[in-house]
């Protein structure tokens, strides 16, 4: 029973392709390497979501001891959400951690982090500066991950408010990218804002 | 994200954290008996994981899988100077001539189980063909408990690949504790059992709902406490796998109860008793009686 973990991915992969939610482009898994080690993942934003439109990608690592490890799996695509970190991608979720069971799957993985792009838990974070937005300010939360969403995923909702505060930023010598974080995690607050970057 | 956090990692009776401790070249980190605590940042649970798996490759390469059947007098050398324990185990060297020692990896009730019933299937192949009979009509169960039919089968198919060598009998004992101590084929049998379990439970829910402490209901407790790997085992778990299987298991509690007996749970209660376990706070090992039918 050479390589369990290849022969139960190379399974797996077949049960996300023929899937229901392939079908309906919900989800997507795509081969990076031949003995199946790493994978990217694709998965849609939920609808009545922030990230409704989005598409995000994911890292997939699988490592030897599969499946009773779980995979190691992080967003690609920035993403603003509590349980996501903004920075590095890394997501706090219990069945990529102390839940994980042999018995799960690729899809399950995707499904349950489309679950969790729609509920998120702001108790148990892993961005703890979303969390509080999310919590403190909820209508600020729903537009900043919207923005996100349009800016890194293909997202169809934009603040035109927020475009232009990113644009001054810009002319005054930032990237885009850090005066999005800035901007969002200042809950747009324009000077705060620029404190963190320049103070 | 200045912020440090000790969080406690729990370790097995048998693990030495003094050991690790003096042998752990980073961060600062304490332990006392039950703990190791790992001084980390906040919200970096990537590391403690890997730190618990530092943690638990330490634990099991002290212990195989399986181990050879061994003496039962040896553990009285184990506990040459505590009376309460000493006293248990002259009581059990009354009972029982031998015991075999199983990892410590939280899955050891599973593991101990199987391979203690398994070895007894070799002797008893009437009792092997009821076994596989009752396999095969479970499988139906697991189907409808929400399980993906794709690592069901995956699971089912080695499960059975492993309980067709008890068809050979006694000659097959070599190669079915070979097949114990080959982690892949193991540790599908520990999660086959797992779901085995798992699916006893949510399906006599109303039934063992009663066990649970809180509020968790039996699904939540299924994903948390029975379907991950390592997680220990418990009387709720014993009682749920021993009736799925209809396989009665005798249990002797070695503990700090004040008993001079080690004393015996039968699973489910009142069953014909085939297999037998030693309990030691957090682990399971094998017992053979001195007088077995």
């Amino acid at each position: 029973m050479a390589n369990i973990a290849s022969q139960r991915i190379k399974r797996e992969f077949k049960e996300v392709i023929r899937s229901e939610e392939v079908a309906r482009c919900s989800i997507r898994v795509e081969l990076l390497d031949d003995n199946y080690s790493e994978l990217k993942g694709e998965i849609a934003g939920p609808p009545d979501t922030p990230y409704e439109g989005g598409k995000f990608q994911l890292e997939i690592k699988v490592p030897e001891t599969y499946p009773f490890n779980p995979p190691k799996v992080k967003f690609l695509t920035k993403v603003w959400h509590p349980n996501i970190s903004s920075v590095t991608g890394a997501i706090c979720l219990d069945i990529l951690k102390d839940q994980w069971a042999a018995a799960m799957t690729l899809r399950t993985v995707l499904l349950s982090l489309q679950a969790l792009m729609a509920s998120p838990e702001p108790d148990d974070p892993q961005d703890a500066v979303v969390a509080r937005q999310y919590k403190e300010f909820p209508e600020i939360f729903v537009s900043t991950a919207e923005h996100w969403t349009s800016t890194y995923a293909g997202g169809p909702r934009k603040k035109e408010e927020y475009s232009k505060m990113i644009e001054k930023l810009m002319g005054i010598g930032c990237d885009m990218d850090q005066a999005l974080v800035a901007l969002s995690s200042c809950n747009w607050d324009m000077n705060k804002a620029i404190e963190q970057i320049f103070g | 994200m200045e912020d440090k956090e000790a969080v406690p990692v729990p370790v097995q009776s048998d693990f030495n954290p003094a050991a690790f401790v003096a042998g752990y070249n980073r961060e600062p980190i304490y332990f006392d008996e039950k703990f190791v605590y790992l001084v980390t940042d906040i919200n970096q649970d990537e590391l403690i994981m890997q730190r618990r798996r530092e943690i638990e490759k330490e634990i099991w390469e002290s212990t195989s899988l399986i181990s050879e059947k061994e003496d039962l007098g040896s553990l009285e050398a184990e506990y040459i100077t505590d009376e309460v324990y000493q006293s248990k185990v002259k009581d059990l060297l009354r009972k029982y001539n031998y015991i075999r020692r199983t990892r410590p990896d939280g899955n050891c009730f599973y593991r101990a189980f199987a391979f203690a019933y398994f070895e007894r299937l070799l002797s008893h192949q009437r009792e092997y063909e009821d076994f596989k009979e009752i396999i095969m009509k479970n499988k139906t169960n697991l189907m409808t408990s929400g399980f993906s039919t794709v690592t069901l089968e995956d699971f089912h198919e080695t499960f059975m690949e492993v309980v067709e060598i008890l068809s050979k009998g006694v000659s097959a004992q070599e190669e079915l504790y070979r097949v114990f101590n080959d982690q892949s084929y193991s540790d599908y049998v520990v999660v086959y059992l797992r779901l085995i379990t798992s699916s006893q439970l949510k399906l006599n829910a109303d039934f063992y709902q009663n066990f649970i402490e809180g509020d968790r209901t039996i699904v939540e407790f299924c994903h948390q406490e029975v379907e991950p790997m390592y997680k220990e085992s418990d009387h709720i778990h014993i009682i749920a796998l021993s009736s799925a299987l209809d396989v009665g298991i005798r249990v002797r509690y070695m503990d700090r109860g004040q008993s001079t007996e080690a004393i015996a749970h039968d699973f489910p209660e009142g069953s014909h008793v085939r297999v037998h376990l030693l309990y030691r706070p957090g682990h399971y090992d094998i017992l053979y009686p001195i007088d077995a039918d």
